[in-house]
């Protein structure tokens, strides 16, 4: 059974802020519900106390897409159909289309939006290393204050963000990476379609003759949250590239995961698929920049 | 308790309903409209599959008070009267139909794509029923039926 809720639908982004600084009762927002409305029907302890959902499906603020000074902005709640087809998002951030494609089903993707799929920072959040790979930073609002911050500090811990209770995610706001940068995108799930993912990996790099200048690695999933690996990213950076080098890369990774995570009873499953995968990742990648 | 207006198979409704209720609730249960079937009601199964605004969505996600203003399709207005729609027929005739309980939710995917994609190859209609599951397992005659359906649908 659902509970018995009110929901409010403002029309603009100031009366979702001046909703949200109403302390008086418990605010959710909701936009394609496929989190909040499974949510409520589970009981689960992050909705069950709601007690007005805000909709904020019909707030031009938080929608659409659009490129400006380098960067292309994503409103919260645009949903993933609109970025697969939006031909600004397709050209210039082939990485977050295909972690797009492999999200749910399209009646999932046909609701679901992008802020929705790391407001709530589970680990398996498809979209979230190949926003970390483009070093996507987050605008946020309230009645009396406006930030942006990067999406990795944004991301606290499972479950757990920056986010305060007056607060809305309006817009993802990504810089484009320069055409020499080449990346990739990896999901294993336990089907192919409507799966939650059991590892992520995301990946960009910048070559130099055969030396890595720049490579920014991501995982979903696999690690506790989505997560870049700086230390492999410097290991990495003015690395001639051969297959030695690639193969060390890849085993390191299994190492980076385990300091994040400990030995779970699934290492021994996960460790060699992620320290595989991102190898042919690597290889495939760096052979189309050759 | 809201008064909702939308469109409803073509024709503007208004309905007297909780707001939080799911839309695949107000259709069974206060329109009487069962050809929306609820599978898993988590939206992995798609059994409750409409179309809102001439896109796929599970129903068992949406609340009411979402589809204010909207346009929603169900089973029930695919056919023309006493005349199947092309895509039911050729469920029929290929054989796309075993228990009947993901059929509705199947013939609505297959509009929606049709509508946006009239030659899809076989992969685009794999990939617009993804999220539709068939426990009986007949993807092969349901897919003919949708490749067929998009044949004759371009030829009229």
């Amino acid at each position: 059974m659902m509970p018995l809720i009110e929901i409010l639908t403002p029309k603009n982004l100031n009366e979702v802020l001046s909703i949200l600084s109403n302390h008086d009762k418990v605010l959710k927002i909701i936009a394609g519900g496929t989190d909040v409305v499974t949510g409520l029907k589970q009981e689960s302890n992050r909705f069950i106390d709601a007690e007005i959902l805000i909709d904020i499906n019909h707030i031009a603020e938080v929608k659409g897409i659009e490129q400006r000074n380098g960067k292309i902005s994503i409103g919260a709640a645009t949903t993933f159909t609109e970025i697969y087809k939006n031909q600004i998002a397709s050209k210039e951030l082939p990485i977050l289309k295909k972690a797009v494609s492999t999200i749910g089903s399209l009646q999932i993707r046909n609701r679901a939006t992008i802020a929705g799929n790391f407001v709530n920072n589970a680990p398996c959040a498809d979209t979230v290393p190949a926003l970390l790979i483009y070093n996507a930073t987050i605008e946020i609002e309230s009645i009396n204050s406006k930030r942006e911050i990067s999406l990795q500090e944004f991301l606290q811990g499972p479950y757990k963000t920056q986010l305060k209770k007056d607060e809305i995610v309006t817009r993802i706001n990504i810089p484009v990476p320069p055409k020499t940068f080449v990346g990739d995108f990896y999901k294993l799930g336990r089907r192919q379609a409507v799966a939650i993912s059991r590892i992520t990996l995301a990946v960009l790099m910048e070559l130099k003759e055969n030396n890595i200048n720049e490579i920014r690695i991501a995982s979903g999933a696999a690690t506790p949250i989505g997560t870049r690996f700086p230390d492999l990213e410097k290991f990495a950076e003015g690395k001639v590239v051969n297959d030695n080098f690639l193969r060390s890369l890849a085993s390191k990774i299994g190492d980076e995961i385990i300091k994040l995570t400990g030995l779970r009873w699934s290492s021994e499953y996960k460790l060699p698929v992620v320290q595989q995968m991102f190898y042919q990742m690597l290889n495939r990648m760096t052979k189309r920049i050759k | 308790m809201i008064s909702l207006k939308f469109i409803l198979n073509g024709k503007q409704v208004t309905v007297e309903t909780e707001p939080s209720i799911r839309l695949l609730d107000l259709l069974r249960a206060k329109l009487n409209l069962t050809g929306t079937k609820e599978g898993c009601g988590v939206g992995e199964c798609g059994a409750c599959t409409v179309l809102m605004n001439g896109k796929a969505v599970n129903s068992c996600l949406i609340l009411a008070a979402q589809i204010e203003g909207s346009e929603i399709v169900t089973i029930e207005g695919i056919a023309n009267g006493n005349e199947l729609h092309p895509i039911q027929k050729n469920f029929l005739k290929y054989g796309a139909v075993q228990c009947g309980f993901c059929s509705p939710a199947m013939v609505l995917s297959a509009y929606a794509l049709l509508e946006e994609n009239p030659n899809p190859t076989e992969e685009e209609i794999k990939d617009a029923i993804a999220g539709n599951l068939c426990r009986c397992t007949g993807y092969k005659q349901i897919i003919e039926a949708i490749n067929e359906s998009a044949k004759e649908l371009t030829t009229r």
